[in-house]
């Protein structure tokens, strides 16, 4: 609910509050699973945990049909292209969890072949720490986020209400 | 001394009644449906654990978030040995130490400053393994969600035990 | 001499003189149980040849290639070829010392098939080119990066970036087959981010409609470094860097690696350790299957499968986090043992789990083992004879799904696993049906060890009292100070490896894990190489391929079970 120049347009709030609230309760994951953490994210939306009590029912692996990109596992130089045309591919509002130590910061690999932490080219809402992060741990996560999209903080709020989108913001 | 015998798992050729496809599948969806009504029917049993209402019991040897112990005079046992920083395979941890003015004929100094960058930490409890002085271990405390790489950075303050050490979610502590 | 060549009738002299040449070389037995050969470049071809063609030698199996660096030796570079004898059991070194001006040796590919990728690695890793290899291009690494990362004057953190302009096409891409009809053909790459590609595996296949005409796989997506991680951390810290291997079975990496090294120091784990480590790494190893399987059906479209066999999964997640701490990623094991006792209620939960699994590969078994549909799926697809997999440098279940009952739990024991009775499921039509068959009874089996395991479970302590290796129990690190010194010199200097070589082979979830380690004296390891079963595994799938369908190519992926952090390290 912006206008082309970024500024809120009136009587919207009760809109945005809504919109924020079907938002953050239907978060279609795309889970981008590498290494361990995809395994852990395996088990939350197995039977134990099951992610989908949280509104994540539909896991698709498209980009076009999904809006939460969860970074599970070690993103490598090689695959950081993938990763940064698979992020372009979704359609506003994306939000990104960064899922576990490498995904976060590299984690304990500091080497020739891994990104230091995929914010290096994409925009991240919230890290979970964890090597692997727990389901449980992954579930507070997203937690988190859908109270950063309550609240209208995340970063495609932060970045749509400057009037760029998301994908301009590559620094 | 035993050698393991050599098994042939061929299965047997396919009978009539299994080339059939509806016996199969009628026989698919009895196992489901046992499952399903199990579950409907008998609400305890069902494998889901309804977090965050629920939470499953870790064991008392989780992995978590690092601990600071503290002496019973509130000061933290640490004595900035580096010990924990030099096994950590992660280099997440970084020390700055001082001279402890209160310090008595056992230990000299104390940390001026005690970071982990919980985004590095792999959680692998070698820093535990490596402390001589018991001073830090973990809990069983791992649900932390970050919106900053900065947040994650914990000093001393965030990490000291708050209150007595029985009150704490005592998770991996140190055997050998 | 080794067992094998005594069993063979064969002296050093005898063996020696099979070789053209023969006199000039330098033979002997290694501590670890192979014959080293030490052999000039120019007369390489002929060993290979012989070792592998020679009736009484028979070297089938090509284990592994890599190759090492020495800067302070005039002959910089060594590499290293590992072979093995299904028949005879013989297992054969050979090293051939390269100068640094001209790092090139005859490519074995025309021998086997195996040293397709490995000699791609080594040359990708440490510069060493193969002649006559007929893809010499790098596999691990991008296409944009520069120099050889395993060098020892390569600075471990020096990355390079990849721009999406740089990623690699095959050569054949822009190629018209000759014999194309008035149809064209499409290319089509699956993956690298793909829902059924189990990981970060990236395959371009051309079709001709739906059947793939020609394919190559790229890995490296998860290259994260691991053997030049291992060299610039001390030998416990690699441990955490073991579990992240083959991340479905973790245990069984770091008992791997830790069986390796201890082998090297002349240390073993109490008998209490080893039957512990036996039981949790076959409890890995069912883990593994069962994910593999599930995942596979998955592919397949059944789905329900999946979430069963998580359920014994996150069981075994509970036994191993109150044992280890940690569900997936464990660290359990230690050089010298393990890091801790096992929690009181160990036998009484090990028990309860034998109880509750079967029921759910039971159900598995009866929704899946005699469905029609995954039956036409999944026979004649994929079919991989005895003799080409062998050639491939296959192991484990997929070796013993094509008719090859060779499993290192038999051929050469550890753990103590010549003492318990089990099973080896071997079939015989190499189609991924055969490999979910034999995958479905190795899980079985597996329960049936942990059974006999548990009964024989004694007391005692759980890591060598060796303070060389082992760290003091805390209790006396706090009173004493003489455990307090030892502590202290372990954690800043490390252990203590006297240098020397050694290759110590397990049986992982996906066959013969293997790890090459080589020790300079310091507190950590000189050269640790990782014989990755998948990667000799994943060699053969685009040759697979041919005249297959899309959904068959995925169903063929999914039956070999490609764990990437395995694979690519």
């Amino acid at each position: 609910m912006r206008q082309p120049d970024g500024s809120s347009a009136v009587l919207t709030t009760r809109i945005e509050t809504m919109l924020a609230w079907a938002r953050k309760n239907s978060l279609w994951p795309l889970p981008f699973g590498t290494a361990c953490c995809a395994i852990e994210f395996m088990s939350t939306v197995s039977s134990h945990y099951d992610l989908a009590r949280f509104g994540a029912e539909v896991v698709r692996f498209s980009p076009r049909q999904s809006d939460m990109m969860i970074v599970a596992g070690t993103i490598t130089d090689k695959m950081a292209p993938v990763v940064k045309r698979v992020y372009d591919q979704m359609a506003e509002p994306k939000y990104v969890i960064s899922m576990g130590a490498c995904a976060c910061t590299g984690g304990f690999y500091r080497a020739y072949h891994v990104v230091q932490g995929v914010d290096e080219f994409i925009p991240v809402d919230v890290y979970v720490p964890g090597c692997p992060p727990t389901p449980e741990a992954l579930i507070e996560g997203v937690l988190k986020l859908q109270e950063l999209i309550q609240r209208g903080e995340t970063q495609y709020d932060r970045l749509a209400s400057k009037g760029r989108h998301v994908t301009d913001s590559s620094a | 001394m035993k050698t393991a015998a050599t098994v042939n798992v061929e299965p047997s050729r396919p009978g009539l009644l299994s080339r059939l496809y509806v016996p199969a599948i009628l026989g698919g969806m009895a196992v489901t449906m046992r499952h399903f009504l199990r579950n409907l029917l008998g609400q305890k049993d069902v494998a889901t654990i309804q977090y965050p209402e629920e939470r499953r019991e870790y064991s008392d040897r989780t992995r978590g978030r690092h601990i600071l112990t503290t002496r019973d005079d509130g000061s933290l046992r640490c004595v900035a040995c580096y010990m924990c920083e030099t096994n950590c395979p992660a280099d997440c941890i970084t020390i700055v130490a001082e001279e402890d003015p209160e310090a008595t004929v056992e230990w000299e100094k104390r940390p001026l400053s005690f970071e982990i960058d919980l985004l590095r930490c792999v959680f692998c409890g070698y820093c535990v393994d490596a402390c001589p002085k018991e001073a830090l271990i973990m809990s069983r405390h791992h649900e932390m969600a970050f919106t900053t790489r900065d947040e994650a950075i914990v000093g001393i303050e965030d990490l000291k035990q708050k209150g007595p050490i029985e009150n704490e979610d005592l998770g991996y502590r140190p055997y050998y | 001499m080794t067992d094998s060549l005594r069993k063979a009738g064969m002296s050093q002299t005898a063996l020696l003189e099979l070789f053209p040449g023969g006199d000039t070389f330098d033979a002997h037995t290694a501590s670890d149980g192979f014959v080293e050969m030490l052999v000039d470049r120019s007369r390489l071809v002929d060993v290979l040849k012989t070792l592998r063609n020679h009736p009484d030698l028979a070297c089938d199996l090509l284990l592994d290639i890599c190759g090492v660096d020495h800067p302070e030796r005039d002959q910089r570079f060594e590499v290293v070829y590992h072979l093995t004898s299904l028949d005879k059991g013989h297992r054969f070194r050979i090293k051939v010392p390269v100068a640094e001006d001209e790092p090139s040796v005859p490519s074995a590919y025309g021998i086997w098939k195996a040293a397709d990728w490995f000699e791609r690695e080594a040359w990708d890793m440490m510069g060493i080119r193969f002649d006559g290899h007929p893809n010499l291009r790098r596999i691990l690494t991008h296409e944009a990066f520069q120099g050889h990362p395993l060098r020892k004057d390569y600075d471990p953190a020096q990355r390079w970036v990849l721009t999406e302009s740089e990623t690699m096409v095959p050569d054949w891409v822009t190629e018209r087959p000759e014999d194309e009809d008035h149809f064209e053909t499409q290319i089509l790459n699956l993956g690298p981010s793909h829902p059924a590609t189990h990981g970060t595996l990236r395959i371009v296949v051309r079709l001709d409609g739906e059947v793939i005409t020609r394919a190559e796989t790229e890995i490296g997506y998860l290259h994260r470094c691991f053997e030049k991680m291992s060299e610039t951390h001390g030998w416990n810290e690699v441990i955490p860097y073991t579990d992240r291997l083959n991340y479905c079975s973790a245990m069984n990496n770091g008992v791997g690696y830790a069986l390796g090294v201890e082998s090297m120091l002349g240390v073993e784990a109490p008998p209490r350790a080893q039957v512990v480590r036996l039981i949790l790494c076959e409890f890995s190893r069912l883990m593994d299957h069962a994910v593999c399987l599930g995942a596979n059906l998955v592919d397949l479209g059944a789905l329900t499968n999946f979430w069963y066999f998580f359920q014994p999964r996150e069981e075994i997640y509970s036994l191993l986090e109150a044992c280890a701490g940690g569900r997936l990623t464990v660290s359990y094991a230690r050089i010298g043992g393990l890091a801790q006792d096992v929690p009181h209620d160990f036998s009484s939960r090990v028990r309860q789990l034998l109880r509750t699994i079967p029921k759910f590969i039971d159900d598995v078994d009866r929704l899946v083992t005699s469905n029609r549909i995954f039956r036409d799926r999944t026979e004649g697809v994929g079919v991989m004879s005895a003799a080409e997999a062998v050639a491939w440098g296959w192991t484990g279940p997929c070796l013993r799904a094509s008719g090859v009952p060779f499993d290192l739990r038999r051929e050469l024991p550890y753990l103590g696993y010549d003492q318990y009775e089990f099973d080896i499921p071997v079939a015989t039509t190499g189609d991924c049906y055969a490999r979910y068959l034999v995958r479905l009874e190795e899980m079985r089996q597996s329960l049936r060890i942990i059974e006999q395991a548990i009964e024989r479970l004694p007391g005692g302590p759980v890591i060598t009292d060796n303070h060389h290796v082992a760290l003091p129990p805390k209790s006396k690190v706090y009173s004493e100070m003489e455990s307090l010194i030892w502590h202290f010199k372990l954690i800043y200097d490390g252990i203590k490896v006297p240098p020397g070589a050694a290759y110590t082979a397990t049986e992982g979830s996906n066959g013969e894990l293997g790890f090459y380690i080589i020790a300079d004296g310091s507190g950590h390891p000189y050269r640790l190489k990782v014989r990755p079963p998948c990667f000799a595994i994943f060699q053969a799938y685009s040759h697979m391929l041919e005249g297959h369908l899309v959904s068959d190519a995925i169903a063929i992926l999914g039956s070999l079970n490609i764990i990437a952090g395995e694979l690519d390290r």
